[in-house]
């Protein structure tokens, strides 16, 4: 009786069910306003609606049982009313950015082969071979007001949702994350380890295709709070992002450091002006000791948390909260106590269990770890296996733990960098690079700040000859041939034109020499 | 003073641009906002100046000489 009772108890703030949660909000409050883009806000009925409508529709166009519908937008509602009614009628979503390159575009449809396309902002891509939704229909679907009951969502070890990173090879892949896995990372940021407002007003900044979204956009719905949009267009204007988010004046930041760095040079950036911002919650790049230390000095109240996880594990695994005594003990800051449900372990090279406090690679397993990349047993297997009879992925993250069973970073193993939160493979920089017409040979090359951040990405090139008068010249039509094949955030910001490469013993071209020229040099 | 904004945006930018005084680095690719952002801390850093962020326009700071003429103005100020 007495165990079944502590049971009970601890299911008190856990939730069963991420969608039925989100309804039984709108079902309560129906006026309470969910989304709020600059003014244009929409509340929980439509969101209730919108999604419950479009599922209706998805339903009757007869697409295979679980094949994945593709999203296409930027920071607007009706993504995430999209994203709810692909769940509802039980197909995953797969999230793209508006600032997608075409060629990024075209090989996840061929990779994904979506039954269906959502395009909320016009695709630069003609799509012939299969259904199509856009803005205009979309509208008129959300209002049909169908009274939808769920019987078929995704559930259990169901893909919710795809996100696609970069690859090696120059192809993205796509990162299945099952019902599971979502609810268990859900569970455990409006648990007690963060213990976060009720009803939270969260800012939502990052792309919905970044799955450091999930971390803002999933626990506030849960929680029937209120997201407030910073597209990417409002913050690069600085003037108008300044002015914007003390009339947001949200409760919750979920971001990359480098976007409170960006924050942080608004001396309006404080406690006074934002007097409602009481938690920060950082992943997707190493959090900064400086930068952590300027926000404590800015907002002395807040509750600061460091957390990391790659994509393949779910958004985050791990949590601490940075106090000004760990980071004045610190050299580093720590990445976080693995969640209860999902380990961590450290590997040698020979892929044995290293001791504590030594330095290998971290390998996290359990509740939170992906089924793999879709459509890529390949990869996949290279990435996943089995370890204590549990699912587990190698991250290629290099850490330790210490005797407190608290994690910290020391790097990567290979050529994967994080350039202000976003996962860049150098591979795919390199082949994308090689396909421009200018280019004979060529290497990406990271620069780090003093604080082993990478501050910027250049390129090396060894060109094909040309008849340009000037590099500037030469520079700015081969920028305008990568905006074709890659992610606007992995075109280098500087080329530096080359006789030849370095090369390595072994024949290949030697990225550490470069590396080290470029920042020693 | 203008030797010294140079040398603040090679060691951003890692290019010398005192060839390309006017030219928008915003448009060739080479500057963006994670960069105005070092840019703005290193030059309140170097010449104690306050640059109003909140009125930040970034259409009066793109190339080499408008930064230099802004922060003559922040200094005179």
């Amino acid at each position: 009786m007495a165990a079944l009772f502590i049971m009970d108890f601890k299911w008190v703030n856990m939730i069963r069910d991420i969608l039925s949660k989100i309804d039984e909000n709108a079902i309560n409050d129906p006026n309470a306003i969910v989304y709020d883009n600059l003014g244009k806000q929409n509340n929980y009925a439509d969101l209730k609606e919108y999604s419950d409508s479009l599922a209706a529709y998805i339903d009757q166009l007869g697409i295979a049982t679980g094949s994945p519908i593709m999203i296409f937008g930027g920071q607007e509602f009706e993504m995430i009313a999209s994203f709810l009614a692909a769940a509802k009628s039980g197909h995953p979503y797969i999230p793209v950015d508006i600032n997608s390159s075409e060629e990024r575009i075209e090989s996840i449809i061929k990779i994904a082969n979506p039954a269906l396309i959502i395009a909320i902002k016009e695709l630069p891509v003609k799509i012939s071979n299969r259904p199509i939704v856009e803005l205009k229909q979309l509208q008129d679907i959300f209002t049909e007001n169908s009274n939808y009951q769920i019987e078929h969502a995704v559930s259990g070890e169901d893909t919710f949702y795809i996100i696609f990173t970069s690859g090696t090879t120059g192809a993205p892949k796509g990162v299945q994350i099952s019902s599971d896995n979502l609810l268990s990372f859900v569970n455990w940021i409006i648990g007690k380890k963060f213990n976060l407002p009720k009803q939270p007003i969260t800012l939502s900044q990052p792309p919905f295709s970044f799955d450091l979204s999930v971390m803002d956009w999933v626990p506030t719905l849960v929680l029937g709070g209120q997201l407030k949009a910073v597209s990417r267009e409002l913050a690069d204007d600085f003037k108008r992002l300044f002015q914007t988010l003390p009339e947001y004046n949200p409760q919750v930041f979920v971001s990359t450091p480098s976007f409170v760095d960006l924050c942080l040079i608004d001396p309006d950036f404080n406690e006074k002006k934002m007097s409602n911002a009481c938690y920060f919650l950082f992943c997707g790049e190493e959090l900064t000791k400086k930068t952590a230390l300027k926000l404590i000095d800015r907002f002395p109240k807040a509750k600061i948390f460091n957390t990391y996880g790659p994509t393949e594990t779910t958004v985050a695994i791990s949590q601490v909260e940075i106090t000004k005594k760990i980071i004045e003990k610190s050299d580093r800051l720590p990445i976080g106590y693995p969640k209860e449900d999902t380990g961590v372990a450290i590997f040698g090279n020979q892929q044995q269990l290293l001791p504590e406090g030594e330095t290998g690679e971290i390998v996290i397993y359990g509740q939170s770890v992906s089924k793999g990349y879709l459509n890529n047993p390949e990869k996949t297997q290279a990435a996943f296996f089995s370890y204590k009879g549990q699912h587990a992925y190698r991250t290629g993250d290099l850490g330790t733990l210490d005797a407190k069973g608290l994690l910290h970073y020391c790097g990567r193993k290979d050529f994967q960098i994080k350039l202000h939160g976003y996962r860049i493979e150098l591979e795919e920089v390199n082949h994308a690079l090689l396909k421009s017409r200018f280019v004979k040979q060529a290497v990406a090359v990271p620069r780090y700040d003093d604080d082993h951040k990478v501050s910027q990405l250049l390129a090396w090139v060894v060109p094909r000859e040309n008849d340009f008068a000037k590099k500037i010249d030469l520079t700015k039509a081969l920028k305008e041939d990568l905006k074709e094949v890659m992610m606007p955030y992995m075109i280098p910001s500087r080329f530096v034109y080359k006789e030849s490469l370095p090369i390595s013993a072994n024949g290949k071209i030697d990225v550490k020499k470069a590396v080290a020229e470029v920042n020693n040099g | 003073m203008e030797k010294e904004v140079l040398a603040i945006l090679e060691n951003i930018l890692g290019e010398d641009l005192s060839n390309q005084m006017d030219d928008n680095y915003f448009d060739n690719g080479l500057m963006d906002s994670m960069a105005t952002v070092d840019l703005v801390l290193a030059l309140q850093d170097k010449f104690g100046i306050n640059v109003p962020v909140s009125e930040f326009d970034r259409s009066k700071w793109d190339t080499p000489n408008k930064v230099i003429e802004r922060v003559k103005e922040l200094a005179d100020n």
